[in-house]
Parts: C-alpha cells; structure tokens; sequence
C-alpha cells in the first residue's frame, strides 16, 4: 500500500514536470513541483476540499430525491461487516434522519468523515507544528507529531480522535484513536464503534492536489481492516477562504425560536 | 506536568465550564482572583513601567517573522469584572446591576489597572510555563483613565434593560452566545491556544470549542461588509517584535463579558501581541464600537506559554449539552 502509493505520486509529478517549467515562482494554479517548507517537509498549507458524495454515502449510490449519485470512495466498494454490524448499518440506513448525529444535531462528525463533507477545510502547517481547522462546526484537530495515544483505559474519549502524526517521506501519516461510538462515516449509516482506529495518509499529488486515504479498521464492527481514498482539491481562487458554518447556532435559532416551552 | 495530573486538571475545568456555562454567574470570577492580594501590595508600583535592561529579540520564522508560535493561556482581557467581595451585601458580585457594588458595568476594580500575574495555573487550570514575571502588569481596562466605559447613555440603558432578561433567560436572544457554543468572538475565553505561523499568517488554534482564528498577513483587505463572522476578518502585521491584527466584518452575536453582553456590527478591534521574552505575549485590544461607545476604549492581558508538553485536546462544547433544554424546556418535536 505505501510503496503503491509513493509510486503513484512518483509517476504523476515528473508528468506534470514541463509544463511548469514556463513559469517557476510565479505559477500558481498549475505548478507540478509542490512547495516545501524551511524543514523540507511538502507544503500543504491551504484550503482543500473534498469533490465527491461521499458525505452522502461513501459507497457506490444512485440518486435520489436530495442525494446526489456518486460512486464510491471505498476501495472494492465493500465494507466487511461482522454480520450483526450489517444488521445494524441497516437499521441506521432506516433510521437516518434522526440517528445520524451530525445531520440531527450538528454533533462534530469524526475523522474520515470531516474530509469529506461538502465543506473547505484549512491546513496549517509550519515547522513546528500542524492543525486541521475545518469549516463545518468549526471543528479542530492538531496533528501532535510528539506523543503517543492517551491510554483509553484512563481517559475520556473524543469526537474527532486524537491524533498523532509523523511524515513518510512526502505523506503525512496521521494515526487516530480515542474515538467514541457516536459518529458515523456518512449520511446511510456506516458506522464504527469506539474501537474504532484511522490511518489517514496525506500526500500531494501536485501542487493544488492531494491523494488522500484512510485505513479503517474497527474489531468490533468489521471483519478486516479496510480503506477508502480519494483525492483533495486545493481551493485556488480569490475565495479560498474558511468561513463559518455555524450549524449548531443555526439549529438552535430554530429549535428554540418559540422559546420558552414550559410554562 | 504528568499528563494523567493535567488531564485531570483539564477534567475539573471542564467541569467548572460547564457549570459556568449554565449558571451564566461564574462569570463573574476574575481571572485573577485567587491570587494572592498580599504580593501585589509590596510590590512597588513603580516596577509596572520598567522596561526590561535588554529587549527580549526572539526567533524569527523561515519567512522572517518574528516566532510567536507555542501554546499560550490568557490572563485579563475581559478584565471589566470586580474580584468577588463577600462584603457586596446580599446580592454581592453575582447582580451585575447592584449600584451598591463595585459593580463591573462600567469600572475595573484597581484605579491603576495593574494586578499580580497568573503564577502556576491560569482561570481554566492550565499549567504554565517558566517563573511568573517579577513586574506586575496592565490586565483588564486600562483606557480610558477614569475606567468608566465610554457607553452612549441610551445603548447603556438598552444594555441594563438586556442584562435585566438574561437570568433566567426571556428567550433564546437572552442566552449568552458562549452558553450556547457559539464561536465565542475575540474577548470571552482564557486558552488554551495553540499558535502555528504559516508563511503569512497566524493560525491560533483554541482548545475551548475547538475553533481558528486566522490573522492574514498577506496584505489582502477586509471581506466585503456583506460577510459577517463571530470571529471577524482579521489581517495583520508586525511593527518590530509586536503584532498588530485589525479586525472587522464582525456579526451582531460577539459578546465582551457577560456585563456587555452584545457588541454591534460596527466593532473594529485593534489588538496588539507583543513578544515579552520567551514564555509571555504582553496583549492589549482597542474596542471600536462606534454604535455602542462615544469613543474606542483599551483592554489589557497577557498570554502565558504553558508548561512544557501540554496538549491541545478536544473540548468538544455542543454534544450533549443540556443547557438550553433545561432554561427553556423540551422543545417540540418537528
């Protein structure tokens, strides 16, 4: 998996190599060389996105009325539920209105599904340090480069996992534990519990996009470990820029306008 | 620091927050308070306004800023509120509209504006960093002199009539937006955040709610005044080890202190990060509010590194909050 990836990324920059030699500093938009910090690390600093429906449904879906169709972010297309966890991807599936957490109640919605969602998110990244602000519910997670995983035995569990991250070579390998059993991976109810443990890979592909994948894996819920991928886009125009999506205060002007209810 | 000790420690803030976030009257509690009176007594006043024999040159980014980055807790700021005194009668400091008590809607408590330092832990239990400085410094409101805000009397009636609805709360406007999670605007909490410098700009990453402020450096201009963001737009520069961030574009839902409850969407703030030596950010604001004020008014703090190895941990706020069904009841199912 690692070498194939580094491979990829290998075959598709010397590609790319010509056409920026026209313009080296200037170029923005089209440069095939990505940027390096101070340290040498890739410059992944920016605004990227997600262009795909995999916030909807990370597997292959047709469309229906509100659902965009898309085919699928995960790599065979199945995801090998434990059969019970079948069952219960299937009742969520049935009871997704209301028991999909982050489209009921605007909770944070976890790691890979922030990715993915149809909102910008920024990377900050110096030599010293690396976070992921996102637009949707304003959600953040540092990448700590130092440090291990808080023992679960002991400490409480997250939302968006704890994140450890370390470079090989030109990706950033990013390993999330801590979760709770609370957020799904989509809107059709694939689902993990609190065993649930992310390795996500970020590597540029070019200057203005990333491949991006996840490696799944959760004793609990599925059989084996498994991945979805996808590329990133760097948001490039003079509207890269994260705004707020405010989606609990907007809930709760409206679940709250006729406040007070009791009398 | 043992990260078992500083999670627990985390954990009782978290807890303190919470109850502060329903209570709405922990407030209240200076960020100083707790502090030990006695030291700030024998100090003489006179060490406020030394400088230091050499200025503190720090280390420079690769793009050439000065380095600003690490994790740093805020002390003052908000700084309107009177320490907590037991002989405030009845009410005490908890009645924001007590005319019998150093009440904090228009004063700060020290005529002087200088108060001790944080010393091991800041207001949310965090650890900090290296020896509190030896000189005192300006924390709360340090501009105008005579600490009295400069209110336009009718928004200051407006602002009591406000305060007079909120506990408990007529409706949901009545609710503090940092009770309800909102992002929290410039002013309200204490840190943790996390500074990280880009080329071009500072990204500050807060632990409490999670949230960014970035501060563009790039010499791009405001937003259009269409765009309106609890956060405001922010750009910035550094005059010699000093930060000056402008910020505008800001929505009519930032509050100050529970005591200024709102501020309008004319607020332009002026804030100014300066380098003090390697473990303290002197800080001061300038509030701008020309809908609100007669003229801009001045706010100090400090931002102190925390102790080697702290974390940014998540602090998530909104899931399985409670507080607005328990002031308002359940709300109807849709």
């Amino acid at each position: 998996m690692v070498v194939g990836f580094a491979a990829f990324a290998t075959i598709l920059c010397p590609m790319q190599v010509p056409a920026r030699a026209q313009a080296p500093a200037a170029a923005k938009t089209t440069a095939a060389t990505p940027r390096r910090l101070a340290d040498g690390k890739p410059d992944f600093n920016g605004i990227w996105q997600a262009l795909n429906t995999a916030s909807w449904d990370i597997q292959d879906h047709v469309g229906q009325l509100g659902i965009p169709p898309g085919l699928g972010v995960v790599e065979g297309n199945e995801i090998p539920y434990q059969p019970s966890a079948l069952a219960k991807k299937k009742e969520n599936f049935a009871n997704r209105k209301t028991a999909d957490l982050t489209e009921a109640k605007c909770y944070l919605p976890g790691v890979p599904r922030i990715t993915y969602m149809p909102y910008p998110f920024q990377i900050a990244q110096s030599t010293k340090a690396i976070a992921f602000s996102y637009e949707f519910d304003h959600a953040l997670r540092v990448i700590h480069t130092e440090g291990q995983h808080p023992d679960p035995n002991s400490f409480l569990d997250t939302w968006m996992g704890d994140s450890r991250g370390h470079w090989e070579g030109d990706t950033l390998v990013v390993d999330v534990r801590n979760f709770n059993d609370q957020t799904w991976f989509d809107k059709a109810g694939n689902f993990h519990s609190e065993a649930l443990h992310v390795v996500e890979r970020y590597s540029l592909a070019d200057a203005d996009h990333m491949n991006y994948e996840a490696t799944i894996d959760d004793p609990k819920v599925f059989t084996k470990a498994w991945k979805m991928s996808m590329p990133l886009y760097r948001r490039t125009g003079k509207d890269a820029k994260l705004l707020e999506y405010e989606c609990i205060f907007y809930l709760q002007e409206e679940t709250y306008k006729n406040a007070p209810f009791k009398k | 620091m043992s990260r078992k000790l500083s999670s627990a420690i985390k954990t009782v803030a978290v807890v303190l927050a919470t109850a502060w976030l329903s209570s709405l009257i922990l407030i209240l509690v200076p960020p100083v308070s707790g502090q030990a009176p006695a030291a700030g007594k024998t100090a003489p006043r006179a060490a406020a306004a030394a400088t230091p024999a050499t200025p503190y040159t720090p280390a420079h980014t690769p793009d050439g800023q000065p380095d600003i980055q690490g994790i740093y807790a805020r002390a003052g700021v908000g700084g309107l509120a009177v320490e907590a005194r037991e002989s405030n009668g009845p009410h005490g400091a908890e009645n924001p509209l007590d005319a019998t008590a150093d009440n904090p809607l228009s004063v700060s408590d020290r005529p002087d504006g200088l108060r001790n330092i944080p010393k091991g832990f800041n207001v949310g239990g965090v650890p900090l960093a290296g020896a509190a400085p030896a000189e005192k410094r300006r924390l709360g409101l340090v501009d105008p002199p005579n600490k009295v805000l400069p209110w336009k009397p009718e928004e200051d009636k407006k602002r009591r009539d406000f305060l007079m609805k909120t506990n408990p709360a007529a409706s949901l406007r009545f609710v503090e937006f940092d009770a309800r999670c909102a992002l929290p605007g410039l002013f309200l909490n204490a840190g943790p955040f996390e500074f990280i410098q880009p080329e071009k700009e500072i990204v500050m990453a807060s632990e409490y709610n999670h949230f960014t402020r970035t501060i563009h450096l790039d010499g791009r201009p405001h937003l259009n005044s269409d765009i309106r963001l609890f956060m405001g737009d922010s750009i910035g520069h550094w005059e010699g080890n000093t930060l000056i961030v402008d910020t505008t574009n800001f929505n009519e839902f930032t509050s100050f202190t529970r005591e200024i409850p709102y501020l309008s969407d004319a607020l332009h703030t002026t804030e100014r990060f300066t380098i003090a030596d390697q473990n303290n950010i002197d800080y001061e604001v300038t509030v701008d509010d020309p809908k609100l004020f007669t003229k801009p008014w001045k706010t100090a703090g400090l931002y102190r590194r925390t102790k080697k190895g702290y974390e940014i941990m998540e602090y998530a706020c909104a899931e399985g909050s409670l507080t607005l069904e328990n002031i308002f009841g359940k709300p109807p199912s849709r």
